[in-house]
């Protein structure tokens, strides 16, 4: 899976479950500050990635680091890689 | 009915949640689940449990050290999550907990499910006013809220206020600094345009912004507010009232003249005792939530979690759950133009 079929996809997330436009979604987007997420949206978000994505379980430290899309593209790609 | 207790979460566990579960079971009306440890719920129970009572083991125990947000993700064997993972499975019908609010909160939104389109889940006690009662959502689950989250709290409060208080069309107020429309910050505001276009489409009974001291004069069902300011309301309230009650008793301690009128009124000072005592409510639901997931105080007693357990009862059979999702179409912020 290509960088930009991974930022498609985790897109198509966001925008379900933060009720955002796709167009809002670029790799800068925090999620924080952005998408005014908390810690319990970002462990939905990554719960929903674990299961989309079939990655395992991703671990504390590792969802620490999660604060942008970006982030989060470049994350999977290294797993899925 | 089927009633899953954490026997692990709160100050008293695992014997007051022990105790207070088997109380309920006497009443015959569900049967309990007792999840959590098995030896220390045996010894907390004497031995044995009655036939209407079980258990569901679980070895690990979330803490309130932990990290709210993931504690049911790392300690997957603790009651928190083996119960409320039987709940979403539907193994039982409700799941009871005096452990660690935000834990409990974080494990039912992302293990039971929010109420599909639900924003976020929120905690309404209920609380006594001069004419009756009135349910303030949220008190302190969401700090930070958009206007859409209070649109919701509204309908929350409004159904559970019909539902369980058995309240024909509840009052909505949003708490406010002042009565007028246009007080209040952009929040407020913008709220407050929503609930009059859900007023005026039919939906929701809104009375406009209230003061504080007008939700305890009784001038609402439903006080709408952010988890922050509801905290400090509820907080600021149990403080005033465990103040009261102290002087209260100075004066009728402190002379022999106090103390005949103490005794001419000790009935009605019990009464008064029991309006403000958290143990006799036991414990408020998480409202948006797909299934019934009842937060009891952290200090719940034996007579707290029976009470918590007959709350669960009562919202499991009210059919609040249906309700939500019936009407969800309507607490979106494009609906209500």
């Amino acid at each position: 899976m290509t960088p930009e079929q991974i930022f498609s996809r985790l897109q198509e997330m966001i925008v379900e479950q933060f009720t955002v436009a796709p167009e809002t979604i670029t790799y800068e987007t925090t999620f924080e500050e952005d998408l005014g997420a908390d810690s319990v949206d970002l462990v939905d978000l990554v719960m929903g990635l674990e299961e989309e994505f079939e990655i395992g379980e991703v671990q504390e430290d590792e969802l620490a680091e999660l604060k942008t899309v970006g982030d989060v593209v470049n994350f999977l790609a290294s797993k899925l890689g | 009915m089927k009633i899953i207790i954490d026997c692990m979460g709160g100050d008293n566990a695992p014997l007051a949640p022990v105790q207070g579960a088997l109380a309920a079971a006497k009443d015959g009306a569900a049967e309990i689940v007792l999840c959590g440890r098995k030896d220390d719920i045996l010894s907390a129970a004497g031995g044995a449990l009655p036939e209407n009572a079980s258990l569901l083991e679980a070895s690990e125990v979330v803490e309130i050290a932990d990290d709210p947000a993931t504690a049911f993700r790392v300690k997957k064997d603790s009651s928190l999550t083996v119960g409320l993972t039987a709940l979403k499975t539907g193994a039982a019908d409700a799941f009871v907990s005096a452990g660690s609010t935000g834990a409990l909160l974080a494990g039912a939104t992302l293990v039971t499910k929010r109420i599909k389109g639900i924003r976020r889940a929120a905690m309404g006690p209920v609380l006594p006013s001069a004419t009756g009662k009135f349910i303030l959502c949220d008190c302190g689950a969401n700090a930070m809220c958009t206007s859409e989250y209070l649109l919701q709290f509204a309908y929350l409060g409004s159904f559970y206020m019909q539902r369980i208080q058995g309240i024909e069309n509840p009052r909505v107020g949003l708490l406010n600094i002042g009565a007028e429309s246009e007080k209040g910050d952009d929040l407020r505001r913008e709220t407050h345009a929503l609930l009059t276009a859900a007023h005026e489409a039919g939906r929701l009974n809104f009375v406009g912004n209230v003061e504080g001291t007008d939700a305890f004069a009784g001038k609402c069902d439903v006080l709408v507010a952010d988890g922050f300011s509801g905290n400090v309301m509820l907080k600021s309230i149990e403080g005033t009232a465990k103040m009261l009650m102290g002087k209260l008793k100075g004066v009728f301690y402190g002379s022999t003249k106090g103390k005949i009128a103490g005794a001419l009124v000790r009935s009605d000072l019990s009464g008064m005792k029991k309006l403000l005592d958290p143990s006799e409510v036991g414990g408020t639901p998480f409202l948006g939530i797909s299934k019934c997931v009842i937060k009891a105080h952290g200090a719940s007693d034996a007579r707290a979690f029976h009470n918590a357990i007959r709350r669960a009862q009562e919202f499991v059979e009210s059919g609040f759950i249906a309700q939500v999702e019936e009407n969800i179409a309507w607490m979106r912020v494009e609906n209500n133009p």
